[in-house]
């Protein structure tokens, strides 16, 4: 390993260092105000609302924007769809990659040519939703949550991404122990996997949060109002035009603030991502910093 | 008998590699259903499509749908405003994310490092649906914003729904979700830069700004237009999910990019399908060539291209 560049601003603090975490405080500040002005809004009444103009923390929080937002009942329409595609689309997805990198990454067998210009042609020549839409209709998918697992399948960045990782495992390991007589099989799930467990870890994330942001496809394929997933409840929360007397629930005792059930629906669907991202942060890093553009 | 040699070369061939054939299976089997297989569908570019009578059995009509395509003010309307859009686009957000890399390479409180990284990254891992509800609502007439509008005694603005807004709020709204995670690739390639060139720098006197511009920049020159060249190749694509999210009828005039034309005729009332794909399949062509010429413009300054195939990373 190079000495790294970060030695280099271990040096003594100067004033300078002062305006540049001002600065990078100020950028920050314009992402977390967003977020934590919309968690307030979910918790606090209309009257507060109104009241504050700059709602970050609100006094006398209140959880009847969520009540009104569960008695509804889409979102857990939603959290149930989308739950159901991730749990289908991703140990599909991690499937197809895996196995499909570790073929590719292992020299030059016949055929592996062609078989990349043809990955590559797909990447490049992408005919749109139209022949996509037909296709699942020909195989009898459209409304079925199939259509949304196959329609992506395979990332083929991430399993490029995968099968450089695969490619870097060094090749007298793999050599070593095919000489010891272990077959493809093996060496797949005792050395190659094993090694590879941070890229498969990163490429699940990512896998994880495309399936959870998922809702283009899931529109276009899916019909059934109880299979709707999470982010197009969100989307249809958010722009309905639903008054307050609508969103009525038993034992209520003032009307609900209708932004606030809207922001309720934001926060929901927000949550695990927010909740999970911080610990995990590092591996879904550690795949762009593999990815990264080398200069 | 020559013939029969080579099948049986082939057979011991795929004997030879039987596991890495089985391997690839199920992957191959899954471009060919869902990548290959839908482009099938556009041949509509080139029929009338029928319902009843299905892809195959429709019409052929020639060039005809492309020629109503060419003579359609709205198509012409889409390709300016998607240009439009996704030029000032680069220009505007490109930047960004290089210089937050050096700022936050220069920055020396480290312990702030990684939360602030948490904070600039955990953006882009919100979808846009997420982020149209929050900002549609923070910048809403009555809203946060205009709120602290209000407490400075200025008059509200119409911000969402706004057709001159429009723009700056794309591209505010992409540096918003963008520019920290691609922060990441600019922190990447400042590591790799070897110490001793600051410490020569140092030697000589040079100030940090002049590291900065003599030592940092130069260093990753070469990452900074590669990354340029690849955003060039996304100009007819980028943006389609934010605009569908962000956008709403009152914008309609300055939101209308290609891909949401096809969107909009494609699912309209009554579609007309071998028009649509005439569309989609010129985008598609167009798309496919810009791609080209980026990753090779990409290989030219000494990067792994779109398709970094054989290189371990």
């Amino acid at each position: 390993m190079k000495k790294k560049t970060e030695n280099y601003s271990k040096s003594k603090i100067m004033g300078i260092d002062v305006v540049l975490l001002i600065i990078l405080v100020f950028l920050a500040l314009q992402v977390v105000i967003p977020l934590v002005h919309v968690i307030a809004m979910s918790f606090s009444t209309q009257k507060e609302y109104l009241d504050t103009p700059l709602l970050l923390v609100p006094v006398r929080p209140t959880l009847d924007a969520y009540r009104a937002l569960f008695a509804d009942g889409r979102i857990w329409i939603g959290y149930r769809s989308t739950l159901t595609l991730v749990l289908l689309g991703v140990p599909v997805n991690m499937l197809l990659t895996t196995t499909l990198a570790y073929a590719l990454s292992r020299g030059n067998f016949p055929g592996r040519k062609a078989l990349m210009y043809l990955i590559v042609f797909t990447m490049l020549f992408q005919g749109g939703i139209i022949p996509l839409y037909l296709i699942m209709k020909t195989y009898k998918l459209i409304d079925s949550f199939w259509s949304c697992v196959f329609a992506t399948g395979i990332n083929t960045f991430y399993m490029i991404l995968m099968m450089n990782y695969f490619s870097g495992i060094p090749i007298a390991l793999v050599e070593s122990a095919r000489i010891e007589g272990a077959g493809e099989w093996r060496i797949l799930g005792q050395i190659v996997l094993p090694l590879s467990l941070p890229i498969l870890a990163t490429v699940g994330l990512y896998y994880v949060s495309d399936r959870w942001n998922e809702w283009y496809n899931p529109m276009i394929f899916i019909n059934s109002t109880g299979k709707t997933v999470l982010q197009l409840v969100l989307r249809n929360i958010v722009n309905d035009t639903k008054q307050a007397e609508d969103f009525v629930y038993e034992g209520m005792k003032e009307l609900p603030f209708t932004s606030g059930v809207k922001m309720a629906a934001v926060v929901m669907t927000m949550l695990p991502v927010m909740c999970v991202f911080p610990f995990l942060q590092k591996y879904f890093i550690k795949g762009m910093r593999v990815g990264a553009v080398k200069g | 008998m020559e013939g029969q040699g080579r099948f049986r070369r082939l057979w011991n061939v795929i004997v030879k590699y039987r596991a890495i054939y089985f391997l690839l299976l199920p992957g191959l089997i899954w471009y060919l259903m869902f990548a290959i297989a839908p482009l099938s569908g556009l041949q509509l570019a080139f029929k009338t499509y029928k319902a009843n009578l299905g892809i195959f059995g429709s019409p052929f009509t020639g060039w005809a749908n492309f020629r109503r395509v060419f003579h359609d003010v709205n198509f012409w309307n889409a390709i300016r405003q998607t240009l439009l859009i996704n030029v000032v686009r680069l220009i505007v957000t490109f930047p960004f994310p290089i210089l937050m890399a050096i700022l936050f390479n220069e920055m020396r409180f480290h312990k702030v490092k990684n939360p602030l990284q948490v904070v600039f990254t955990l953006p882009h891992f919100l979808s846009w649906v997420i982020i149209a509800s929050i900002f549609n609502n923070l910048l809403s007439f009555d809203g946060f914003v205009n709120n602290i509008i209000a407490s400075l005694g200025l008059e509200r603005v119409k911000i969402v729904g706004s057709t001159s807004a429009f723009m700056p709020l794309l591209y505010y709204t992409d540096i918003w979700r963008t520019a920290g995670w691609n922060t990441i690739v600019y922190l990447a390639a400042i590591t790799d830069i070897e110490m001793e060139q600051y410490e020569a720098a140092e030697i000589d006197g040079a100030t940090r700004f002049q590291m900065i511009t003599h030592v940092t920049i130069p260093s990753i020159r070469g990452t900074i237009i590669i990354m340029f060249i690849l955003a060039t190749g996304n100009i007819m694509t980028a943006g389609f999910n934010q605009v569908f999210n962000m956008s709403n009828a009152a914008v309609r005039s300055v939101a209308e990019t290609l891909d949401m034309y096809i969107y909009r005729i494609t699912f309209q009332a009554a579609p007309d399908f071998g028009f649509s794909m005439a569309i989609t399949l010129f985008r598609s062509v167009i798309n496919m060539l810009l791609l080209l010429v980026a990753d090779r413009g990409s290989k030219m300054m000494g990067g792994n291209g779109l398709f970094s195939m054989n290189q371990s990373a």
